[in-house]
């Protein structure tokens, strides 16, 4: 049995008559980094909140550790939680903050101290420890928070979208310190973002949802490289991947603007004879412009004329009109143009996905 | 950065506000100053701004508050009237908070109805009950006694109401890591929800201690024995009669004045915030 | 979860619930009772039901006419000079660069003295040798009998309650003014608005809602006036100072005659309970004209 298994978890609002959640099968392991990521109202924090017990579960059994935790209470699950907007204990100081929980836990106070102490250490509040949170920045705000978990030493770690309120440069440094945590203490953590390189540079697997509904599961490269869906492959990465109507008869693609791609004997393969209108997906770096992949590519070469760029210092988006929509190509530092200039470019044939038009479904990663 | 027209305007309006202000000061200050005379002095400075200035110090500087301290049980009833304000300010926000907590945060069956009565009753002229409270403490055998005087002050209804206007703000969340560490809806309450709200704490217990402090009516009905009575009733006893002179009936009524003043002068922020927030209800 | 919510709701609840029982709903349905009965507190054995005797019996008392009349006549009186002053005052304070502070203070005293005390200091300034006719004396002004004559001593308590409470209604408007977004105004500097046009156009729309909750409240406040004349008059001379709650508050705890001190109780709350609905539904109503008018105008 694995450590937290979700049966058929549903949740439904009185007053509604559509599940929030809906049917939510995962086994978790222990010490695993999982994310769920999704955009907002996909259920990815309703689903965290029923693990927590703050939600009512009302379909399904939810087990942590071997146990039906349906009717537990919040704190008899052996759970820590933070919180987006920290929740700290306003009146009380870091310290009396991050040794609330262990106060209650009726613990001896010397023990207390300790275990505050090596929160405080690792998590370098040291010269923060009398101050209280409203005289705190908002990255200390964080680390607290992260403290009175860690302090507990609870199985499970949950945590909902902790670094939503830093600043941009704050977050990528708390992202690197949370991963350091779990690697240290190695509690199973969930962590609920809508930010999919939050998920992307942290989790061991992803959990992408969307209007309830699991959408997959997987490791990240997995979830980059082989999306089950266009949904996937859409949240999944920056610049978003760029999607072509096309019309499919043969091995030939035709695009809304009229141009043709011959496709090649193993992306056909991939394809299993499906024909007619369907999704193109491929990624910004997919689309090549180096002589190499140009010349072992030629014959499907395609051109257009750059309308915008985004200078990035390590890579640029050159942003280029192509098959009746715009499309963006992620070139090196090295392939500078500007906009007017015209371009060669080609798709790599390996990255090419084929979505169906209706469902979405990735014909090509079909098994 | 005020132009030159409206640096005028606002002197105009500053003198304006100082002369208006003396006519809000000067009964206070005549009263302060006279409680220090013979009613003989007092009569004789009326006519003049010496009514306004204490006698120079001198041996019997204090006489009259002499006088009503060691011939009357003033003090005494000073001294009831604070043990009677700690008492109701504890039990009002106990009582009063836990009601607005529930009001403010638990989902219970008709609560939304409950916070519709609450609210009407707070139009509706209540003061007019008071002879069927003083039948019902009469009846349970509690006149002259602390607990019949205070147990239908407990219970405010303004008093939940802005509780429950405070508490309804506070974040859920902190209700959810308070759980995680293990701290129960009672102990939540108190060590967390009150000491997270300190102003509207504050703004009630000063209310409170104001309304025991100032109460006129209800301890008069209570009370008869004279061991137990308040300081306004006191008040009344001593200057009704016939035998006390204005300069005595002066410094009673400041001494009845001091601390009302000093409350007001520690906690006029709260007190100010309170009665703001009378206004905001509607607004 | 439900259930536990209803159970820690009623226990957190509870407390008040019983105590507003006792001490609100409880004498509220008690004095609804009593007041079809003759209850007669010292003799309660001999009570009967009497219909709506009481109610017509009340009309007929002039004692309680008048003293309706005289609570009428301190409501004219104190509703305009309390409501405008503390406007007036808030918005000369909110305007006033220099002794802000001084004044908020200085305003609010009276405010935190009781009635009893306030009561007890005006019958000395008030009185023949006091020092407001000793004032008056200086102007040539003959001395004047204010509470010991049935003329002056209405008019007489209405300017002492005035004077007390006019500082709080004042802390109110104060801080509905604070609350108005300074960028209204700047918007309006811009839009080269005059200071009568800010006042009109911003400052009084804004505080809306503030003079219509200040209007209600002084209106109910001096409704229910009873220390004042109680301490400095007991309510003459010839009952030109008694009031309907003077009254109510006399037949029921002197005279013990609960059943007509509670007719007259149900009465006095359903007059002012429709006169707060009347008033609020005036406000509101115009507030729904004007936007009608508005809307005429746009089309």
């Amino acid at each position: 049995m694995s450590f937290i298994e979700f049966k058929n978890i549903c949740k439904m609002y009185p007053g509604s008559d559509k599940n929030t959640v809906d049917n939510f099968n995962l086994d978790i392991e222990e010490k695993e980094f999982i994310a769920f990521v999704g955009p907002s109202g996909c259920g990815k924090s309703t689903t965290l909140r029923m693990i927590a017990g703050f939600e009512e579960i009302t379909g399904g059994e939810l087990y942590i550790d071997g146990k039906k935790v349906n009717e537990v209470a919040p704190r008899d699950r052996g759970i820590a939680m933070v919180f987006q907007n920290y929740a700290l204990y306003p009146h009380m100081t870091v310290e009396k903050n991050i040794g609330y929980g262990l106060k209650n836990m009726k613990m001896p106070a010397d023990q207390i101290k300790k275990k505050v102490d090596w929160a405080i250490d690792i998590l370098g509040l040291e010269e923060y420890r009398y101050r209280k949170p409203k005289n705190l920045s908002g990255g200390q705000r964080q680390r607290v928070a992260l403290g009175r978990a860690i302090v507990k030493n609870q199985k499970v770690f949950l945590m909902d979208e902790p670094l939503s309120n830093l600043d941009a440069k704050l977050r990528v440094s708390m992202r690197t310190e949370i991963s350091k945590l779990h690697r240290e203490l190695g509690a199973t953590t969930i962590y609920v973002t809508h930010d999919q390189v939050e998920a992307m540079t942290m989790a061991d697997r992803i959990v992408i949802m969307k209007d309830g509904v699991i959408q997959q599961v997987g490791k990240p490269m997995e979830l980059y490289d082989h999306p089950k869906n266009q949904f996937v492959a859409g949240f999944i990465g920056s610049p978003q991947m760029n999607f072509f109507d096309v019309t499919v008869s043969g091995n030939t693609v035709k695009f809304a603007d009229g141009n043709t791609i011959t496709l090649s004997e193993g992306t056909t393969k991939r394809l299993n004879g499906r024909q007619g209108q369907m999704v193109l997906g491929i990624r910004g770096e997919d689309i090549k412009m180096d002589a190499q992949n140009m010349d072992l590519n030629r014959d499907n070469r395609q051109h257009a004329v750059i309308t915008d760029t985004e200078v990035m210092g390590n890579e640029n988006n050159l942003y280029f009109n192509f098959g009746g929509t715009q499309a963006v190509a992620r070139v090196s530092k090295y392939e500078i143009s500007q906009i007017g200039d015209g371009i060669d470019f080609v798709f790599m044939p390996s990255k090419m996905h084929f979505f169906d038009k209706e469902t979405g479904i990735n014909y090509t990663e079909e098994v | 950065m005020l132009t030159k027209k409206q640096k005028r305007i606002n002197w105009i309006l500053v003198a304006v506000l100082l002369v208006l202000s003396v006519f809000f000061l000067f009964p206070v200050l005549w009263m302060l100053a006279n409680s220090f005379k013979a009613d003989a002095a007092i009569t004789a400075d009326m006519n003049s701004i010496a009514a306004f200035i204490p006698p120079a110090p001198s041996g019997n500087f204090f006489e009259n508050y002499v006088s009503i301290i060691t011939d009357t049980n003033f003090l005494r009833y000073m001294a009831n009237t604070l043990l009677y304000a700690a008492i109701l300010i504890v039990l009002s926000i106990v009582v009063n908070g836990l009601a607005g907590y529930a009001l403010a945060k638990i989902n219970f069956p008709f609560r939304d109805q409950w916070l519709m009565i609450i609210i009407m009753l707070l139009i509706v002229p209540t003061e007019t009950v008071i002879t069927i409270h003083f039948l019902i403490i009469a009846k349970a055998g509690l006149l002259n006694t602390i607990v019949g005087y205070i147990l239908p002050l407990i219970v405010n209804p303004f008093n939940i109401y802005l509780f429950r206007q405070v508490f309804v703000s506070l974040p859920d969340d902190v209700y959810e890591a308070a759980q995680l560490d293990f701290c129960g809806p009672v102990k939540y309450f108190f060590t967390m929800v009150l000491p997270m709200s300190k102003t509207v704490v504050a703004t009630v217990s000063v209310f409170t201690f104001l309304n025991v402090w100032n109460d006129y009516l209800w301890p008069s009905l209570v009370f008869t024995s004279s061991d137990l009575l308040t300081a306004q009733i006191g008040l009344n006893s001593i200057t009704s009669n016939e035998n006390t002179t204005m300069g005595q009936t002066l410094a009673v009524i400041t001494l009845v004045t001091i601390p009302v003043i000093i409350i007001y002068s520690l906690f006029s922020k709260q007190i100010v915030e309170g009665v703001t927030s009378t206004g905001s209800k509607e607004g | 979860m439900k259930k536990k919510n209803s159970i820690m709701g009623m226990a957190f609840f509870g407390p008040a619930l019983v105590l507003l029982t006792i001490f609100l709903f409880l004498p509220m349905l008690l004095t609804f009772g009593f007041s079809f009965t003759d209850y007669f507190a010292l003799n309660p054995e001999l009570t009967h039901f009497v219909g709506l005797e009481n109610y017509i019996d009340i009309f007929k008392d002039e004692l309680f006419v008048q003293s309706f009349l005289n609570t009428v006549k301190f409501v004219i009186i104190i509703v305009p000079l309390q409501c405008g002053g503390a406007l007036l005052l808030a918005l000369a304070i909110n305007k006033a660069a220099h002794c802000k502070k001084y004044f908020k203070v200085a305003f609010f005293v009276p405010v935190v003295m009781s009635l009893a005390v306030v009561s007890t200091l005006w019958m000395q300034i008030y009185s023949p040798e006091g020092i407001l006719n000793t004032l008056l004396a200086n102007f040539g002004i003959d001395a004047q009998p204010f509470i010991h004559s049935a003329d002056q001593a209405l008019p007489s308590i209405a300017i002492m309650s005035v004077w007390q409470g006019v500082g709080y209604q004042m802390i109110i408007f104060l801080g509905g003014l604070q609350n108005i977004n300074p960028a209204l105004y700047e918007a309006a500097e811009m839009d080269h608005a005059s200071a009568w046009q800010k006042f009109k156009d911003i400052t009084l729309p804004e505080l809306k809602p503030l003079c219509i909750f200040v209007f209600i409240t002084v209106t109910i406040g001096a409704f229910r006036m009873l220390v004042q004349p109680m301490v400095m008059t007991g309510g003459g001379p010839d009952h030109s100072t008694y009031t309907i709650v003077y009254d109510i508050y006399e037949t029921g705890t002197v005279n013990w005659e609960m059943g007509l001190a509670s007719t007259m109780a149900i009465v006095f709350t359903v007059f002012v309970v429709i006169l707060t609905i009347i008033q609020n539904v005036l406000t509101k109503d115009k507030e729904g004209r004007k936007h009608v008018n508005k809307k005429a105008k746009a089309n």
